[in-house]
């Protein structure tokens, strides 16, 4: 890769070029910051207490909290205590959204929260471990006056975490416990307009069902979206980078083509990276809008692993294609060791997401931290994923301090080397010290912006303007990858330029004066325009002569 | 039946539960709506009142003498709210069941909190709902005045998370340009719509004229510091859902705090509140300790211009001042719900009474208990 583009540009064009991104980096923050809103919105419901007073359960009946045919509605318990009202006849209700809104699937997903009231008496306490039966219906329609369409029904369990604070005296019976919300409901798509959720906690005492659980007072439901302005705002920016990352990557691929050599690992390795990157911008999002494609939220789960685990054997690569040592690599088996973690980190994840999201499609109710085993499953899952990635990261750091001690090392012997050769380490030296700082660069202002946007509230006010730091961090931070792979693909390009009169018999192929003769092979990264082994013997014969 | 001797009855332990079966929790509101009223039902027709004379928490448990208001021309009936009152009930008439219920929860959380003090928050049958405690510039008015200010803030906040109210949250406040506010960029949050509707319903009544100007400054700002009460303890919930579940992205939101909470809140600042008198600075009439080497209060704490009086005594002039003959006291306790305190030194009579008490309950979640009854024999004191 010896003439790549990075080495032959003046430092003038590189700063052009540098700046220009930089322009793209800093409009990728503005889009999010100050045209699109916030990305998540979430929406805070009450749920109503009906009657159920028919006396065979229907279910096909439907309990609306307002509005037309609204349920018979109880304010509160101790009004269904003098009614007689046992705990089966009561239903929550909550209808998604609030009234006078739609729905619209702009919102792209749903998330539902549960969080119950409960007050604290001394003899109806919360006992230790505590689950609470949950039996729930979904239903939607389209419009106001037709009838429910049911949409899912399920009987879910939820371990309640609830402690209480202050002293558990007569004094402070009727204050509540600190539960906390429980993951309750995801739908990957929000392709209705009205949801209606019915919610009733059915009492079992010879099966222990819902006894234990303290006096509930009220269930409180939030709904999590994402914005409808946020998704149009990331379509607009996806559909415009798609087509960007795609012809860099096409003319990157020509230029690699054009030579006469097959291409070596590390071009390949650049061009998968331009793939996961286009794969990730193609906005097949758009055909959830018209399509109630439930699978999205899955698919793009999948599409951010597939481009993390290229990012990461990236580096990997680079590094080790920049190694120096003399070895022969160029090939991806070289690197299973290090590899190998990121497709087993990466194939525990899906697993995972497999189990929760997957099964989500079904289910919308489903949750893998419900049960004991699920969240021992899963915790094994991610402590697995985490260990592979300490163990990736173990590596890339070795990795990276061998290539900076390789470089102390040939730097004091840059000198005493032949034009050919020092060029060609010194552009090796540079290429990977330019891209060791871009990286970091990157990965600090990702982990910066992460910092921000998560201390943040979410908002920043510059005086007039109202800054949305979250959306900024999405689209400055989505931005900011897509211009890193535009720039390696750009950068990293095999250049027409030649070094001058000695490149044009094509070197860089190398074997150490210095003391060990054992280093006269040829390094591979190396890419020349004229290939081939008889190079190698040109080389080590010119070598000799000198 | 006057509230304040049923609180006299409702004490502690298991006495409560049945007492309050009995009365208190028979708020009917799919039953029957009368039996709510039989506890703040008034004489209203004997009593003309001028607008002077009121203040805030009144007209407020007066709205639940009303059964359901669902039409403007109930807004006309309602005796005790001004003009501009009934203009804003007539604006938004669907609110005001919000605003009702706010009342009720103003009473009983103020019962609750004094349910030890010498003055335990009895109202009255007649108005003004808790006697003319409450129009002097005192301590408890503070209270008074800030927790139905809360209540208010909190009922309609309820209100619009239950969908009960259409205007909440989005019509104001909206972020975004778009003129499809909820599905650009979601509404705000509805408790900003609930603190606005109490500014406005509760505070107009002090800003109309008629009022002492120093007694429309100390309404005012424990008006304020009762939704401050609510504002500055809201809870910050958050919630990841990025890729895997990871905290890639993170929504938080703000739950508003068990009104216990908030009661339990404003108590607190009831007794540390600050004695203050009116000064002029510059052309504007501002509030300032009474004694100069305090610090001056902020905006959460509550003020009051004039000392209580004792509650000791009986007084046929002043309603609302029942005294203390009659009430409950712990005997071992040097607090104030103490004997020696609560009966102001003229003793106490000590009963020996046999309680029929609950014991191994079973309980549901929900309206079904079954108890065994267990008697024991109870001390009781009462202040003579």
């Amino acid at each position: 890769m010896a003439g790549a583009i990075i080495e032959n540009m003046s430092t003038k064009k590189l700063v052009i070029v540098g700046v220009i991104l930089l322009l793209f980096q800093a409009v990728a923050f503005m889009v999010g910051g100050l045209i699109a809103p916030s990305t998540t919105a979430p929406v805070k419901y009450l749920a109503t207490k009906c009657v159920d007073t028919t006396k065979y359960r229907q279910e096909s009946k439907w309990f609306m909290p307002w509005g037309p045919n609204q349920c018979d509605k109880i304010r509160n318990f101790d009004e269904a205590m003098a009614m007689k009202i046992e705990a089966n006849n009561i239903v929550f209700a909550v209808h998604i959204p609030l009234p006078e809104k739609e729905m619209s699937p702009w919102f792209q997903f749903m998330l539902v929260i549960l969080q119950f009231d409960i007050a604290f008496k001394m003899d109806n306490q919360i006992e230790d471990g505590a689950m609470a039966t949950i039996d729930v219906g979904l239903a939607y329609r389209d419009d106001t006056l037709s009838e429910w369409t049911a949409m899912a029904h399920s009987f879910e369990q939820r371990k309640l975490s609830c402690n209480f604070t202050t002293a558990k005296t007569f004094e402070n019976e009727g204050r509540y416990y600190d539960c906390e919300p429980l993951t309750f409901m995801e739908v990957g798509s929000v392709s209705h307009k009205y949801y209606l959720l019915n919610i009733r906690l059915p009492v079992n005492e010879r099966k222990k069902v819902n006894v234990g659980i303290g006096e509930i007072k009220d269930i409180r439901l939030v709904s999590i979206h994402q914005n409808g302005g946020f998704t149009k705002v990331w379509f607009a920016m996806k559909t415009f980078l798609t087509p960007s990352i795609l012809i860099i990557m096409i003319w990157y691929w020509r230029r690699i083509t054009l030579m006469m050599r097959p291409p070596v690992l590390l071009e390949k390795v650049i061009l998968a990276l331009g793939i996961s990157m286009t794969f990730i911008n193609i906005p097949v999002e758009w055909f959830s809008v018209d399509f109630n494609w439930t699978w999205m939220l899955l698919f793009g789960d999948i599409r951010q692993g597939i481009f993390y685990s290229m990012l990461l054997s990236f580096w990997i690569i680079f590094c080790g294609e920049h190694l120096m040592d003399q070895t022969e690599r160029n090939r991806f088996s070289i690197y299973w060791k290090q590899v190998g973690p990121i497709v087993f980190g990466s194939f525990c994840l899906f697993i995972f997401d497999m189990c929760e999201r997957g099964v989500q499609l079904t289910n919308p109710f489903y949750s893998i931290w419900a049960s004991d085993v699920g969240t021992e499953l899963a915790m094994a899952f991610i402590i697995v994923a985490g260990i592979c990635a300490c163990l990736y990261f173990l590596f890339l750091c070795f990795m990276v301090f061998q290539v900076f001690r390789n470089i102390s090392g040939k730097r004091t012997s840059l000198p005493a080397m032949s034009k050919a050769r020092r060029l060609h380490y010194e552009g090796l030296i540079f290429r990977f010290k330019f891209l060791m700082l871009v990286t970091l660069t990157c990965a600090a202002m990702t982990i910066i912006f992460f910092i921000v946007s998560q201390v943040n509230e979410g908002q920043l006010h510059w005086g007039e303007y109202t800054v949305q730091v979250n959306s900024a961090f999405f689209t400055g931070i989505y931005g900011m990858w897509n211009l890193y792979v535009f720039a390696i693909m750009f950068l990293y390009a095999p250049s027409h330029k030649r070094y001058g009169d000695e490149q044009s018999s094509g070197q860089c192929i190398t074997g150490d004066t210095g003391a060990n003769s054992g280093e006269e092979i040829q390094l591979t990264t190396t890419i020349n325009h004229v290939d081939g082994p008889t190079e190698i013997y040109k080389m080590t014969g010119k070598e000799s002569l000198e | 039946m006057r509230v304040g001797e049923r609180s006299l009855l409702c004490r502690s332990g298991e006495i409560v539960a049945q007492c309050c079966l009995k009365g208190f929790d028979r708020r009917g509101y799919l039953a029957d709506l009368d039996d709510v009223e039989e506890a703040f039902e008034f004489d209203v027709t004997s009593h003309e009142i001028s607008g002077r004379d009121f203040s805030s928490i009144k007209y407020l448990a007066k709205l639940s003498s009303v059964g359901s208001i669902r039409d403007e021309e109930t807004c006309e009936r309602l005796r005790g709210l001004i003009q501009r009152q009934v203009q804003i009930c007539k604006r938004s008439v669907e609110v005001m069941d919000a605003v009702r219920r706010g009342a009720q929860l103003a009473i009983d959380e103020c019962q609750f909190q004094f349910r030890n003090r010498r003055w335990n928050c009895s109202t009255l049958e007649t108005l003004p709902v808790f006697g003319k405690v409450v129009t002097q510039g005192t301590r408890e008015a503070a209270f008074v005045y800030a927790i139905s200010a809360a209540s208010v803030a909190f009922a309609v906040t309820r209100a619009c998370s239950s969908g009960e109210l259409e205007k909440c949250g989005c019509d104001h406040n909206v972020h975004g340009v778009s003129p499809d506010g909820f599905q650009w960029s979601g509404c705000s949050d509805n408790i900003a719509y609930g603190v606005a509707f109490s500014q406005s319903f509760v505070d107009v009544r002090e800003r109309s004229k008629g009022q002492s100007p120093s007694r429309a400054l100390m309404n005012l700002h424990n008006n304020e510091a009762g939704r401050k009460a609510i504002l500055s303890h809201m809870r910050v919930e958050c919630k990841c859902h990025g890729v895997s579940g990871s905290c890639e992205v993170k929504t938080c939101w703000k739950a508003m705090p068990p009104f216990r909470k908030v009661g339990n809140v404003i108590k607190e600042k009831f007794d540390g509140a600050t004695e203050v008198e009116q000064r002029k600075v510059g052309t504007t009439k501002v509030l300032m300790p009474r004694n100069s080497q305090f610090k001056p209060h902020t905006d959460e704490d509550l003020v009051y211009l004039e000392p209580s009086p004792d509650f000791c005594d009986y007084d046929p002039r002043t309603p609302g001042m029942l005294g203390t003959v009659g009430r409950q006291c712990n005997r071992t306790s040097k607090a104030i719900d103490g004997c020696e305190l609560m009966c102001c030194g003229r003793g106490f009579q000590t009963q020996e009474v046999e309680v029929v008490d609950r014991c191994s309950c079973k309980f549901h979640w929900c309206c079904y208990v079954k108890c065994k009854q267990c008697r024991k024999m109870v001390e009781m004191h009462t202040c003579r």
